[in-house]
């Protein structure tokens, strides 16, 4: 790889430099951004590449690929630890697109031989990541719990299978691993000894020829219409609303956080709510970054499906209906009268970030 | 149209458990994945539409000539078995190897795979397949439309947040299929008997575990082990509440805190609340 400013870039193998930075212990990983700024995904691999790095006596490289601002973003990982960052910045590199992000990636693995390349299992991720393992033949491995060094330094890795239900410990047979991992479970923090983030911008050919796909258009949704299971932010209705004439309420609040409405068993049989907005046991699993529970007690079969929201508010009458075991924040009070307080004050104190 | 499906045979997860007693896995049921009946299903329909031949295949041991036969009671053309007695400890780099090798020589427009197994969920077999063929990949399609008379098919795929990337491709292509993509094929009576009687080709590791199709395995053998519990911390139980109130909550394995607290306030307070906190949570920012 040529035109590097860092000492610490990665050496080709057998090169006199191999003392210091040997090969096939250092931790990549791919940085998502946006506007100029690094996605929260970014600094949790940041932390969780650190750990791990520590534990293969290597450093941790950071891939940050696009068409514009990336040099200040560098500067945001040294205090989780990052050692260095690859910059591929290129007019074509302005949106994301399998072939292309995949060919560059798949450049900058073959020269720099990395242990590890992370990626989070982002929508962007469970795409980027794969492809990058194919092109290596390297070894694949989707939402690992842990990467550990045994001390024959084997790695294994272990991973939820089954629906989660089990766990599958394998040991690795060759180098690179290429994974991803669900950076929801994971927390930012900064490491012990923060690093100044060395910047690489290596020679990467990003050559302009077609792509095999194209990209014809992007189709957006409407949040307060598309499907619960799809949906960022949910409002989930129950019991609790008493009579249709308090959905409007509810529309209105949706409406202002870019929310869809579901609801419990309840709310579809008293047809409040369209069948397909039912969440529950017999009808959709939601994973949202927001669910906001209202007047919905938590009976098993809802409650399992909605494991996967990451924020749970609730508001309900009775402190000790089983939802509020699940809940980051308890609102023990009346929906009918909260959520129209809420929607009041919302409109005058603040906008949906999404 | 020639479409080709890979479909697997997998234990049904929302009743397989781990048992800590024995230390394997109890319940197991298998079924064919529920993401190849939507994968087939698609597939009967772009037959339906375009006319062609539905392939469905499988890597699996001799069990999974069951899946084979569900795809032909659902009105599959062609089911292959490739026989395989490792495949559930076989690492998914490896199973898209053989199946790509093998595909190589059968007629294709389009390969569907789903975007991940119920089983081992590592998204990845379609994507090699695809690599390993040289052949255009969409993943987590939620929608083709194809265009025969210019080989070549517009899809949506699945973003975040209910968006969708409209994606024009020419054919032949890999799919990588979402959920979403079509509901299940009930299939008539009359299909159902024609498949029961229908042949699945058997084909032996010999036939396709050529030095080319079985590259060194990037896993070791796997151990299956229980999920590793959640951390729960307890918090200090509150002495107000009754020893009955204590007892309940030790036994239920405490509290699972995550920072949770429990806002008892008039209504404009709570709304006070809940706006800071998810102000907090960078659900929404204030308007300045």
């Amino acid at each position: 790889m040529a035109d590097t400013n860092s000492e610490h870039a990665p050496a080709p193998e057998g090169s006199p430099a191999d003392q210091e930075a040997p090969s096939h212990t250092s931790v990549w990983f791919y940085a998502e951004h946006r506007d100029g700024k690094l996605e929260e995904s970014a600094l949790k691999l940041a932390c969780e590449a650190r750990v791990l790095a520590d534990k293969f006596g290597g450093e941790v490289f950071a891939i940050l690929v696009g068409a514009a601002d990336l040099q200040v973003l560098p500067a945001e990982l040294g205090p989780y630890g990052t050692d260095n960052a690859f910059i591929i910045q290129d007019a074509h590199l302005d949106a994301y697109k399998g072939e292309t992000y995949s060919d560059v990636l798949a450049q900058l693995a073959a020269a720099g031989e990395p242990a590890t390349v992370l990626f989070a299992s982002t929508a962007v991720g469970t795409d980027l990541a794969p492809r990058l393992a194919a092109r290596l033949r390297a070894a694949y491995a989707a939402r690992y719990t842990d990467i550990d060094v045994a001390n024959d330094g084997t790695i294994t890795v272990r991973r939820p299978v089954h629906g989660g239900n089990a766990h599958s410990t394998a040991p690795l047979l060759k180098k690179p691993l290429v994974a991803t991992i669900d950076t929801q479970t994971l927390s930012v923090q900064k490491a012990k000894a923060p690093a100044a983030t060395c910047t690489i911008e290596p020679r990467i050919a990003i050559s302009p020829r077609a792509t095999k796909t194209r990209t014809v258009d992007f189709l957006r949704a409407d949040p307060c219409a598309v499907c619960v299971s799809e949906a960022e932010v949910v409002i989930g209705i129950g019991k609790g609303m008493g009579h249709i004439d308090n959905l409007g309420a509810v529309e209105e609040l949706a409406r202002l956080l870019g929310a869809s409405i579901g609801g419990s068993r309840r709310a579809t049989d008293e047809r409040w709510i369209a069948d397909e907005r039912r969440i529950g046991l017999t009808g959709k699993t939601i994973s949202p970054r927001l669910y906001l529970i209202c007047g919905i007690s938590g009976a098993f079969h809802h409650t399992l499906s909605i494991k996967g929201s990451q924020l749970k508010v609730v508001i309900n009458t009775d402190e000790k209906a089983p939802i509020s075991k699940m809940a980051d924040l308890m609102i023990v009070g009346d929906m009918q009268k909260i959520v129209p307080e809420l929607t009041k004050q919302l409109r005058d104190v603040a906008k949906s970030t999404s | 149209m020639k479409v080709v499906v890979c479909v697997k045979h997998v234990p049904d997860s929302t009743i397989v458990k781990f048992d800590i007693v024995s230390k394997c896995l109890e319940n197991v049921h298998y079924i064919m994945d529920p993401i190849d009946e939507i994968s087939v299903s698609e597939a009967l329909k772009i037959r339906e539409k375009n006319g062609g031949d539905v392939t469905t295949l499988t890597l699996g041991p001799p069990r999974a000539n069951e899946v084979l036969r569900t795809c032909l009671k659902m009105g599959a053309d062609r089911a292959i078995h490739l026989v395989d007695e490792g495949s559930d400890a076989r690492d998914p780099t490896s199973t898209a190897s053989i199946l790509g090798a093998y595909i190589a020589r059968l007629p294709y427009d389009i390969i569907l795979c789903g975007s991940e197994s119920m089983d081992q969920a590592n998204g990845y077999v379609g994507v090699g397949i695809a690599e390993l063929l040289g052949l255009p990949l969409v993943t987590s399609v939620t929608r083709i439309d194809i265009f025969a008379d210019t080989s070549s098919a517009v899809v949506h795929r699945r973003l975040r947040a209910g968006d969708r990337e409209i994606v024009e491709t020419p054919l032949p292509a890999v799919f990588t299929v979402d959920t979403v993509l079509t509901k299940p094929v009930y299939p008539r009576l009359r299909t159902i008997l024609a498949g029961q009687k229908k042949e699945i080709e058997t084909v032996g590791a010999a036939s396709f575990a050529t030095a080319e199709a079985e590259p060194d395995s990037t896993f070791g053998q796997p151990t299956i082990s229980q999920p590793k519990p959640r951390l729960k911390k307890t918090a200090t139980i509150s002495s107000s509440l009754s020893p009955h109130e204590r007892m309940k909550l030790i036994a239920s394995g405490g509290v699972q805190d995550k920072g949770s607290s429990v806002v008892k306030k008039p209504p404009a307070q709570a709304a006070a609340e809940i706006i800071q906190f998810l102000i907090n949570n960078g659900i929404i920012s204030r308007s300045t």
